[in-house]
């Protein structure tokens, strides 16, 4: 998309959103729908789910930027994500994984040596070779749990903030946190089985 | 971990709880400074907490592109919807 707007800041476009300026509204939608749409489709049964998803979330974007007794969006991706999270479970939830190798919530112990803390063949030069290799890591993100790999996909593949992390899924700075590090942990073993 | 050891007034288990805060670069320069002491003295959590780091830097990468009809009939069904 081009022309003016582009350098504004999410929060200098929602105050023109509430002055009901469609073309700050644009700019929005160009700047994240790339994003929801991934994170929404990892969500959803299938594509089509995905981009009805996807447009309930600008739509509502519009309603409640342009409702006078509103209260204002603080950050706007965070918001975002989060509507466009319900938007996606309204519509029925892709067949969860198969439960991890034992039910329950393991230990950060137990989830490290899974991922190879303290073997001598886990090191640097071996995970540096994922950033040529998308295949493998998108396999094995695939085969986390729900839970696990959204807070992944926001945190660390659209680079929301700690705090907008933490909005979209509606938890506690302190409990993304502690579920962001478990994923990434159960995401070190994932690679070790789909990429030895 | 087998060989859980205490280097730099901390254990390798206190470091392992402490990698997302230290690669996300939230810890406090005190707790910063006694993680990078352990490391130094601590093969095991040298390798693993760079591989960590490596891999979260990695992830990125695993974000497909979008098709640009998605964005097209976005756009259309917005007009619809809006006006």
């Amino acid at each position: 998309m081009s022309g003016e707007g582009q350098e504004l800041t999410d929060e200098t476009l929602l105050e023109r959103v509430a002055a009901r300026d469609r073309h700050a509204f644009d700019v929005l939608v160009a700047r994240h729908q790339a994003s929801l749409f991934r994170f929404v489709r990892g969500l959803c049964r299938s594509e089509a789910d995905a981009e009805d998803s996807l447009q309930e979330t600008f739509v509502t974007l519009w309603r409640r930027g342009t409702r006078d007794d509103a209260a204002p969006i603080e950050h706007a991706r965070g918001y975002l994500f989060q509507v466009a999270r319900h938007a996606a479970f309204r519509r029925g939830r892709r067949r969860a994984a198969e439960p991890a190798t034992f039910e329950g919530e393991r230990t950060l112990a137990q989830l490290g040596a899974e991922a190879g803390w303290g073997q001598a063949e886990v090191n640097p030069e071996r995970y540096a070779q994922y950033r040529e290799s998308a295949d493998a890591l998108a396999r094995a993100l695939a085969r986390l749990r729900e839970d696990e790999r959204e807070v992944l996909v926001l945190r660390d593949v659209e680079g929301l903030s700690g705090d907008e992390t933490a909005e979209a899924l509606g938890l506690s700075r302190a409990a993304m946190k502690s579920r962001l590090h478990r994923a990434r942990l159960r995401l070190m073993a994932e690679l070790r089985e789909v990429a030895p | 971990m087998k060989n859980d050891r205490q280097e730099g007034g901390l254990w390798c288990h206190e470091v392992l709880a402490d990698l997302a805060d230290y690669v996300d670069g939230e810890l406090d320069d005190a707790r910063r400074a006694q993680v990078e002491a352990h490391v130094a003295a601590c093969d095991n959590c040298a390798r693993f907490g760079g591989a960590y780091g490596e891999m979260v830097a990695s992830v990125s990468r695993a974000a497909p592109d979008v098709p640009d009809q998605v964005a097209d009939r976005l756009r259309r069904a917005l007009d619809e919807q809006l006006g």
